[in-house]
């Protein structure tokens, strides 16, 4: 159960003078149960790339499989294929559509025929999923709503059609600091109840080091590494900074306190564990 | 010294769709000092971006007052100059760019106000050069990185000549290496142009760098004070959907623990400094 890229090359407007690859020989398999942060550079291809997972660009070159089929290829299952992979959009305003908060939401469980009470249980529990309070934004229109509230709809949209593959890209861009820890913890109940896979596209390190179990470093439209956090943020400064990214704040001030004299082991990523750690040497409990 | 902007019980309703009042601003009291960098924080929907667009005379209020540089933003008259000594900057680049090349981009603002041809090379490469982009002049703004881009569309307000520049939350879209190039723009021209900024941002780290934070919920301002003081409350923050900075958050997990340490840490270098002596 997974989705693959095999050698995927994608151009932009190719034969014009404005032609960019923004994909180069990308290869690539996520499988269902693992959380995959990409990383990488503004333009490195981050939104082209996760656009290739369902389908909704081609790539120019190379090929793209869901669950093993072709997409590019004749196969009745096709549609059906696509629509197992859910994706938030970086620009919520260009998936929001409706007159009101309820019929975005209502849209997804709609189209999979459900009945109206089932749809508005579904609309009720993604608004819950994103902390938006029914009785006072169901109603409103979605266009009228602040930048954070609006990427709350999108957000809620795709989930209410409980995808087996959930992208989101760049979904804390605008989110404030409490409905980002919020809707990440929902985000983790769901992984882990539903063993789907997430792709998250973040330009956090610390949302990449805390949540992914794996990450994916773009650098100019390629493939620059691909590791587990770990490997990537404990080991690569120099390369992450070449790239225009950076190591997480944890790692930075536990580098610090290394360098300041204090004896903590090795591999610290999270905050949590960094806390202990101090607490620890010090002796505190 | 006069403020240079002054907001007199500021209120302000929206209508939404269905005729329902949406009270966004709260009789909000607030002083902008010259030259001052204030971060402007608070949960979604408290009303920031409300309160931005009043700045410059996008919204007016439908309570209170909005002074600028003394000017009434309710004042019709006024616009011009309102606009002139207030510019904005938003979140996302490319909706930003609208020339094929950096300078004429840079240019666009101020052709589009009549300043005179013989004046606008100058101001252009001015302006260009205090976002430290004139190597990239010529340059095709497509083809620029995120924090580039937005730099460019600093350079097209600089280039306005303003006394106070908007930001509402100008680097939500950019990678690490962006989000510093533009807080480094932003304390040079605080330094180099004594221009004024108001800068709504999600990130903690950023609102740190600032003179002065207000802490906003609600449509009104919860807090406000320098960054050591409004960061180092932990859990008030957290009530207002908003985090400490990581140093302040582990400074107060190990005090919690027993370990005392001074009140006002919220950098990693100071908390270091108080772990290691
Ligand atoms: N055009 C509009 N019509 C009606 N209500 C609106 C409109 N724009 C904003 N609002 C409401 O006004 C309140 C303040 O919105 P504002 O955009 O100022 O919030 P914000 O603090 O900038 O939030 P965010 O952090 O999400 O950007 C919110 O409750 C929002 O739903
Ligand atoms: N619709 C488009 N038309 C032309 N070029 C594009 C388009 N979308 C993206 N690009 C270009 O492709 C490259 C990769 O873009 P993107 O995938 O959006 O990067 P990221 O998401 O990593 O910021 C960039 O150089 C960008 O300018
Ligand atoms: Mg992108
Ligand atoms: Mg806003």
């Amino acid at each position: 159960m997974s989705i693959r890229l095999e050698h995927v090359d994608f151009i932009y407007m190719q034969g014009t003078p404005y032609e960019k690859q923004a994909l180069s020989d990308v290869s690539l398999t996520i499988n269902k149960g693992e959380f995959v942060a990409v990383i990488g550079h503004t333009g490195s291809g981050k939104s082209t790339m996760v656009q290739h997972l369902n389908g909704l660009l081609q790539p120019s070159k190379g090929k793209v499989f869901i669950e093993d089929v072709d997409l590019a290829g004749k196969a009745p299952n096709i549609k059906a294929c696509k629509q197992k992979v859910g994706m938030v959009f970086q620009y919520p305003e260009h998936q929001i559509f409706a007159e009101t908060v309820f019929e975005d939401i209502a849209f997804g469980p709609r189209n999979k025929g459900m009945s109206e009470a089932e749809v508005e249980q579904q609309v009720h529990e993604a608004m819950d999923f994103v902390g938006l309070d029914y009785e006072t934004y169901a109603k409103r229109s979605p266009f009228q709503l602040s930048g954070g509230q609006m990427r709350r709809v999108a957000i809620a949209g795709v989930v209410a059609m409980k995808p087996d593959y959930l992208i989101l890209d760049e979904p804390s861009a605008g989110l404030d600091p409490g409905a980002k820890e919020a809707i990440f913890e929902r985000i983790m109940k769901l992984y882990q109840a539903r063993k789907i896979a997430i792709i998250l596209v973040t330009h956090s390190m610390e949302e990449a080091a805390r949540y992914a179990n794996r990450i994916l470093v773009l650098s100019k439209s390629r493939i620059l590494m691909d590791g587990t956090p770990r490997e990537i943020f404990l080991h690569h400064r120099d390369e992450l900074r070449q790239a225009s990214l950076d190591i997480p704040q944890t790692v930075q001030l536990v580098e610090l306190l290394r360098q300041g004299g204090l004896k903590l082991p090795e591999g610290l990523l999270t905050e949590p564990a960094v806390v202990a750690a101090i607490k620890k040497v010090r002796g505190l409990h | 010294m006069q403020p240079l902007i002054e907001l007199q019980d500021l209120t302000h309703a929206y209508t939404d769709a269905e005729n329902n009042q949406v009270l966004a601003l709260q009789k909000l009291n607030l002083q902008i000092e010259q030259g001052e960098f204030l971060a402007v924080i608070g949960a979604n929907g408290c009303g920031k971006s409300t309160l931005a667009k009043h700045l410059n005379a996008l919204l007016l209020p439908t309570g209170g007052k909005c002074l600028v540089n003394g000017m009434d933003t309710q004042d019709e008259s006024h616009l011009w100059d309102i606009r002139q000594t207030v510019g904005m900057v938003f979140q996302n680049p490319d909706n930003q760019i609208v020339a094929a090349v950096v300078e004429e981009d840079v240019a666009f603002g101020l052709e589009n106000i009549g300043v005179p041809h013989a004046e606008i090379r100058p101001r252009v490469e001015t302006a260009l050069k205090a976002v430290d982009m004139s190597a990239y002049a010529l340059h095709a703004p497509h083809l620029l990185s995120g924090g580039q881009k937005q730099r460019v569309a600093i350079a097209g307000v600089v280039a306005l000549e303003p006394r106070c520049i908007v930001m509402d939350e100008p680097t939500a879209m950019l990678d690490p290496l962006g989000r510093k190039e533009i807080m480094a723009t932003v304390k040079k021209l605080q330094r180099e142009k004594q221009i004024t900024f108001v800068y709504i941002t999600h990130y903690m780290n950023e609102a740190m760098q600032a003179d002065r934070v207000i802490v906003m919920d609600h449509g009104q301002i919860v807090m406000q004070g320098k960054p050591a003081e409004v960061f180092s409350r932990v859990a008030e923050l957290q009530t207002l959907h908003l985090e400490a900075p990581l140093a302040a958050t582990v400074a107060a997990d190990l005090r919690h623990a027993g370990l005392s340490l001074p009140r006002d840490i919220i950098t990693n270098e100071e908390l270091a400094a108080a772990l290691c002596r």
